[in-house]
């Protein structure tokens, strides 16, 4: 028989806990889509190019996991979705 | 159901329903340990595509559809939504996709720890609350028996 996986919620045996996997922890994924701000260069720092935004560096990053292996497609998604919305 | 069950996914180049491996599941029942709730082998096309692999002849027929109930559904069949899919999107997922690579079979068997449910219990009692659990790794569980080696 052909079985369709559905997506199940992960949980620990002492009830709700997110059980990770040795992937992301809830802090690692709030970081990841809260990028620490970089010193801003000197004015005198010339030329000028323009800086990538913040959002396009997390997302460079969460690729990088997704292609390494770290995060699944679905955890990918779901950590794009939280840096784009 | 009283105890909390795992999922354990494990991977075969050829599945077999071992004697030894179910010696041991009659052991741990009988010790009132653990329970073997169902069990299901499965292989992964190279296509991606899951297919359950029906029980030899000498196992009891009905071995894996608690398993494959849970799990999944029989393509074709309507998804009735009662998986994950709707979860909010910081609610950590799985599927059985993620877990047994494309070209390979696994055994998915589902474990019911009978000896927790008492302790869980206790803990909800004692106004415990669950933060977080997980396994030692092996280079750490080799540091906590280093540790407990007699001094």
């Amino acid at each position: 028989m052909l079985l369709v996986p559905k997506q199940l919620r992960r949980a620990g045996m002492t009830g709700d806990v997110p059980y990770y996997g040795g992937r992301l922890s809830p802090a690692q994924a709030y970081a990841a889509s809260h990028p620490a701000r970089r010193p801003s260069p000197s004015p005198s720092a010339s030329p000028r190019r323009p800086v990538p935004a913040p959002e396009a560096d997390t997302l460079a990053a969460l690729r990088h996991l997704l292609d390494a292996g770290v995060i699944s497609e679905a955890e990918h998604r779901q950590l794009q979705a939280r840096v784009t919305r | 159901m009283t105890g909390p069950v795992q999922v354990l996914v494990v991977g075969f180049e050829r599945p077999a329903f071992s004697g030894e491996v179910m010696a041991e599941f009659t052991r741990l029942r009988d010790a009132g340990l653990v329970r073997l709730v169902d069990l299901l082998v499965v292989r992964r096309t190279a296509d991606g595509a899951i297919e359950t692999t029906a029980a030899p002849d000498d196992v009891d027929g009905d071995l894996g559809r608690l398993a494959a109930a849970v799990l999944g559904r029989p393509e074709g069949e309507a998804d009735e939504g009662d998986g994950a899919d709707d979860a909010p999107p910081d609610v950590p997922v799985w599927s059985l996709a993620d877990a047994v690579p494309p070209g390979t079979a696994a055994a998915v068997a589902l474990i019911e720890h009978v000896w927790a449910e008492p302790l869980m219990s206790a803990i909800r009692r004692a106004g415990g609350t669950p933060l977080d659990e997980t396994w030692l790794a092996p280079a750490d569980l080799a540091a906590l028996d280093g540790a407990e080696e007699p001094r």
